[in-house]
């Protein structure tokens, strides 16, 4: 190859591509640990919106929908239950504005308060599945109720457990020298689970 | 040499244009008998589409067995070919074509499909009874004509017809040539399909739902009717024949089969699971086959595979 | 660029640092994504010589009309087991293993976005692997309600045992569906983040493109798909009734969920292919990829209408007619992308200078094999004429003859390309054109006699058959064992040559790409120095550099 074509090139190339290249050397791993989660998560909605759909499904074709003896599901309790878990979303928020701004009892303080409430909600469904009179093999209405609110469970219990890892690492000294990812993304993974349950509440519990 | 370039195409064209008509009109022999309106109307449109897939088979293959056969490089040649980096008019066009053939292609079997019109006025059963567990307490439609569709029971691995005017059972599907055949299709285990090749019709028999089905026999004769679903172990074996017959002999064929006592019906699945095994071959254990039904009118002729 | 001089070769003689002769490492949890990709390939290769004797058993058995060979519930885990691993085991992991090989060396980076990620898919493939074979030997058999597992047929167990091959076989793809939205997640990211400087969305190879189409929809499918599964593995094993009609189940909502992903799943499979095309005719014919940007862009065109047909599989199910009609249209608006790309590969070759090597056979009697499938997909399209042959040979000549024609052939194709740089050694030209002949010819003899034998309504997953279609099963089984044999040479050719073929240089085929500019094999590290990428990808015809920093890349490589 001919080094004065290769110079001309060179010169040609622009500030942006300068930009890149010392982009390119820095190497953004949090980054991508960022995006990659945010492609799993988009990913992950669509187990739940499939799970929706057969929901919908059953609802309007089956003939006996509700099980035998069962009028249908009682709303004044999960409903504080959803607005202890919609409003974890702004103590979450909170507890991470906290950590911005370097308040690590503060940041710790509102993370520990968003693991309750999270662990209240469970707490509750738990009740509410233990007073129910049908089970999981009781029609498409019990098998689909408890796997839409199971898996939904799963989900919220993983957000706990994730919440629970990163409040023991905010006491490593230095664990936020390399930025707050797993904050981030537990904080991320807790409204998703959230936004999930509004759309379950109102396709369960509203629309009877 | 423009003209020439056009010449060339032009004749090329008419050329594959004449071979793929003919392919065509082959077409209509690779099938069994043309034995229902809905195969003559199937076979028009694929004669249909097998000239159109032939045009743009042999065109695309033609281009690259001409590059392959004429446009190869030299033993030592290690030049480059031109640079060419596309062609605006030309992707422009081969867009355009091809959604102008679908469209063509989709209008005909649409068209095709509607004038077949094999599902019954029946068919928005399966938006609203789709979780019905008790198919077999399900009547035709009230408003259903005079005469009451036959129904077609399917089980593992039996098939059952039940002529309800005239209570007759039978495991052999007969049908009056040039009528509207109207059945009614149900199964009382799982999937499995109502499929007669000559007639060039097929649908899946759901558990659970009662589905209406519709064709015109138009010759007289004896045809395979065959599951289409697979349905577990002894699938291949769930085989019976279609008679097309004239109404005369079909009425006459009725009113014998009603004045005959039900006997045991031969049923393949059933004999090959309870046949002793000679030669141990290895096998898994299955759901047991449905005992034969008892039937008026058995089959005339069995098969054996 | 284009004069690859003696001295690369000579360069080669010591071995790349960071790279150890050592072949144990294809064995050990490696993150490199080179060691990665070969695994994933080897492992998905072994089997695929497993699902192909499978078919062996299959065909064997076909050969005579009556179910003489096999028992019939053995036939029916044969094919079930055949389609199982041929899609699961061999051609999904056989493509995420060439693009975990390609993707980060042709876009200028040092692995994939998260190599450990990456390393743990990976050895989740042997691990579903062997849970598909222990199948076999336990009562009662492996799964035998074929590849789709529809209810109430996979809901049927006759041993009554919880644990079964069914429940092993959902087992099997759930883990195989984690193990590919871990490496979707991967691809996504490192095509998005971490591309060379200078290397814009439109100086990426279309391979790249191509997985990158075929991994979204691995992200939106395969999550409908594992819904499916959950609820069917429920039923199957605590008794709920989700697809159950005897408990009020919709045995029609799982073809929905199962087809919405394996649908899609064919262009999971398909796009790669389109992309080792995109690679390779260009190198042979010596011309740019013609309309690279459409090209390129066709791939997403495809990946976004490949989530709108699936009920095209359920025709004749139970499915109302605005249903079929609406399916059947999106289905046919398919033919429009592909068929951009298919004239544009034309139009790549024509007028070119083409060489014949190994390489380049494949992929023209891939693309032939492609068209003539296609054709036949589109046929199948149309809802009438699906009425009749939906379920009989004819859809298994449709399929095969993509993918074992278009699939297999262009997975040959990449293969032999991309040997030389994996290995650093060069194949032999005659065995690889030995193995194309028998196979090109193997496949039509195999595959083509099921077409008529579909259109006459010999339906598919039967051990037994009537009489009249005994002619062109005999010949599909002749032209079976023939295909299978022709993977003899292919064996010989990659094993014996691997082991002592002839030193390859870097770029044996004079082919422009970011992968060609490394030594062969690259080093651990690909890229010593970042690539600064400065032309677009197929400057065939015009001598004008890639990279403004070719001598940077590897130590190694002193500059003259
Ligand atoms: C990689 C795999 C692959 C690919 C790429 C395709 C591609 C296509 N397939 Fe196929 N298909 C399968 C794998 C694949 N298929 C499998 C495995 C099954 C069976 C599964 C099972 O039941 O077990 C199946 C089954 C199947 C069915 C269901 C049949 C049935 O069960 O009854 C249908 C129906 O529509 C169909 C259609 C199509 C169409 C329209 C395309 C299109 O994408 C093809 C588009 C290409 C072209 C059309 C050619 C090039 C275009 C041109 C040259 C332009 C001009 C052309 C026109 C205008 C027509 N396929
Ligand atoms: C990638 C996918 C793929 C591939 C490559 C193949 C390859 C082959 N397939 Fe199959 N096939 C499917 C996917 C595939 N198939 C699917 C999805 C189904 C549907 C299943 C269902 O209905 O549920 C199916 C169904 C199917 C059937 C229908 C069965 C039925 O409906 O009853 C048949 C019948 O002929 C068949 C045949 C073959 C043959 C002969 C090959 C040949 O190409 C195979 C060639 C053979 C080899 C490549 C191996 C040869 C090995 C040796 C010679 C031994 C050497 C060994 C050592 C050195 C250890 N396949
Ligand atoms: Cu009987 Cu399917
Ligand atoms: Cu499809």
């Amino acid at each position: 190859m001919n080094p004065t074509e290769i110079d001309a090139l060179n010169v040609a190339s622009s500030h942006s591509l300068e930009a890149q290249v010392s982009a390119a050397h820095t190497h953004d791993e949090a980054g991508n640990s960022m995006f990659g989660f945010i492609v799993f998560l988009l990913s992950e909605s669509v187990i739940f919106l499939s799970f929706f759909t057969g929901y919908i499904v059953y609802k309007t074709t089956a003939l006996d929908w509700l099980p035998k003896d069962f009028t249908g599901l009682e709303i004044h309790d999960p409903a504080i239950n959803t607005v202890v878990l919609v409003s974890s979303s702004f103590v979450i928020y909170i507890a991470e504005r906290f950590l911005h701004a370097k308040n690590l009892w503060g940041f710790r303080a509102f993370w520990l308060l968003t693991m309750v409430m999270g662990s209240y909600f469970l707490y509750g469904q738990a009740v509410e599945w233990h007073s129910l009179p049908f089970g999981f093999t009781d029609g498409v209405f019990g098998g689909s109720f408890y796997l839409l609110t199971g898996f939904h469970g799963l989900h919220v219990m993983t957000g706990v457990l994730l919440q629970g890892i990163m409040l023991g690492r905010s006491f490593i000294p230095g664990n936020y020298d390399k930025g707050e990812f797993g904050v981030a993304a537990t904080s991320l993974f807790w409204h998703f689970v959230d936004v999930i349950w509004i759309i379950l509440f109102i396709l369960i519990y509203v629309w009877q | 040499m423009k003209i020439r370039t056009i010449v060339i195409l032009g004749t090329t064209a008419i050329a594959l244009a004449l071979i793929s008509l003919w392919m065509g009109q082959q077409a209509y022999t690779w099938f069994p008998p043309q034995a229902s309106l809905e195969a003559q109307l199937f076979d028009q449109l694929f004669s249909f589409m097998v000239s159109l897939g032939t045009f743009i088979f042999l065109g695309v293959v033609g281009a690259i067995a001409y590059s392959v056969l004429f446009q190869r490089a030299g033993k030592y040649d290690t030049s480059d070919g031109p640079h060419i980096e596309g062609n605006i008019t030309l992707e422009v066009i081969w867009t355009a074509i091809p959604i102008l053939l679908v469209i063509w292609i989709a209008a005909y079997s649409y068209q095709i499909y509607n004038q077949m019109s094999i599902l019954g006025p029946m068919e928005h059963i399966h938006m609203k009874n789709l979780g019905i567990a008790t198919a077999a307490t399900l009547d035709p439609a009230p408003e259903a004509p005079a005469i009451h569709p036959i129904e077609v029971h399917a089980r593992q691995w039996v098939w059952e017809f039940y002529y309800p005017d005239q209570k007759v059972t039978s495991t052999e599907l007969h049908l009056p040539n040039q009528e509207r055949s109207h059945l009614l299709l149900k199964s009382e285990d799982v999937l499995h399909g109502f499929y007669v090749p000559a007639f060039r019709i097929k649908q899946d028999i759901i558990p659970g739902q009662a589905i209406d089905f519709e064709f015109t026999p138009i010759r007289e004769g004896r045809y395979r009717l065959r599951d289409s679903q697979y349905s577990g172990t002894y699938f291949a074996a769930m085989q019976t024949d279609v008679v097309v017959e004239s109404p005369e002999a079909y009425q006459k064929w009725l009113t014998d089969a009603a004045a005959s006592p039900p006997v045991l019906a031969y049923n393949q699945a059933f004999e090959e699971y309870h046949r002793p095994q000679n030669s141990p071959r290895v096998g898994w254990q299955t759901v047991e086959p449905a005992p034969p039904p008892l039937v008026n009118a058995p089959s005339s002729q069995e098969s054996h595979l | 660029m284009t004069n690859i001089s003696v001295e690369t070769i000579t360069q080669i003689e010591p071995p790349p640092p960071g790279v150890p002769e050592n072949w144990k490492r294809f064995f050990s949890f490696s993150t490199d994504h080179k060691v990665i990709g070969i695994q994933y390939l080897v492992t998905s290769f072994f089997f695929f010589l497993i699902g192909g004797i499978l078919a062996m058993i299959i065909r064997g058995e076909l050969i005579t009309p009556e179910a003489d060979l096999l028992d019939r519930t053995v036939y029916n885990a044969m094919f079930t087991m055949h389609g199982t691993i041929m899609l699961f085991l061999w051609t999904f992991p056989s493509l995420v293993g060439l693009s975990n090989y390609l993707v980060p060396l042709m876009i200028g980076a040092k692995d994939m976005a998260f190599p450990r990620l990456n390393a743990v898919a990976f050895w989740m493939v042997p691990v579903f692997g062997v849970i598909l074979m222990v199948s076999f030997l336990i009562p009662g058999g492996p799964s035998q309600s074929g590849w789709w597992a529809y209810p109430p047929v996979s809901l049927q167990n006759p041993t009554g045992n919880l644990i079964n091959g069914q429940v092993l076989w959902i087992l099997a793809v759930a883990i195989s569906g984690v193990s590919s939205i871990m490496g979707a997640v991967n691809f996504v990211t490192t095509i998005a983040k971490m591309r060379a400087p200078g290397m814009t969305w439109f100086r990426m190879p279309v391979f790249v493109w191509t997985v990158l189409a075929a991994q979204i929809i691995q992200l939106f499918g395969l999550p409908a798909l594992t819904a499916g599964a959950v609820m069917l593995l429920l039923d199957l094993t605590v008794g709920t009734s989700f697809f159950d009609p005897a408990k009020g189940g919709d045995p029609i909502l799982f073809q929905h969920f199962f087809w919405f992903y394996s649908h899609p799943a064919v262009y999971v499979i398909i796009l790669p292919i389109f992309g080792i095309f995109s690679e390779i005719f260009p190198v042979y014919a010596r011309k740019p990829l013609f309309g690279y940007k459409v090209v390129a862009i066709s791939s997403l065109v495809i990946t976004s209408l490949s989530g709108i047909v699936w009920v095209h599989h359920m025709f004749a199910s139970g499915t109302p007619s605005w249903m079929r009609m609406v399916f059947m249209a999106t289905t046919m608006l398919i033919s429009v992308p592909t068929g951009i790309k298919v004239f544009a590969w034309v139009a790549t070759i024509w007028g070119g200078k083409l060489r014949l090597n190994t390489p380049m056979l494949f992929a023209l009697g891939g693309l032939v094999m492609f068209v003539f499938a296609g054709i036949t997909g589109i046929m199948l399209a149309s809802a009438p004429i699906d009425i009749h042959v939906n379920n009989t040979y004819f859809v298994v000549g449709h399929f095969h003859y993509v993918i074992y024609g278009a699939v297999v052939m262009g997975m040959y194709a990449a293969l032999y390309h991309w040997f030389p740089k994996m290995t650093g050694r060069m194949y032999s030209e005659g065995l690889g054109k030995l193995h194309f002949a028998l196979t090109f010819l193997g496949t039509n003899i195999n595959f083509f006699p099921m077409h008529p034998l579909g259109l006459q309504g010999m339906p598919r997953r039967v051990a037994s058959y009537d009489p009249e279609f005994a002619f062109w099963n005999v010949i599909a089984s002749l032209g079976a064992f023939l295909l299978g044999m022709s993977t003899l040479p292919f064996l010989l050719n990659m094993i014996g040559s691997w082991v002592q073929g002839e030193k390859a240089p870097k770029n044996p085929w004079r082919a422009i790409g970011l992968e060609w500019l490394l030594s062969s094999p690259p080093t651990a590290e690909n890229f010593e120095e970042l690539p600064i990428v400065i032309a677009e990808p197929y400057g065939y015809g015009k001598s004008e550099p890639l990279v403004a920093n070719p001598d940077a890349l590897e130590v190694i490589h002193e500059s003259h």
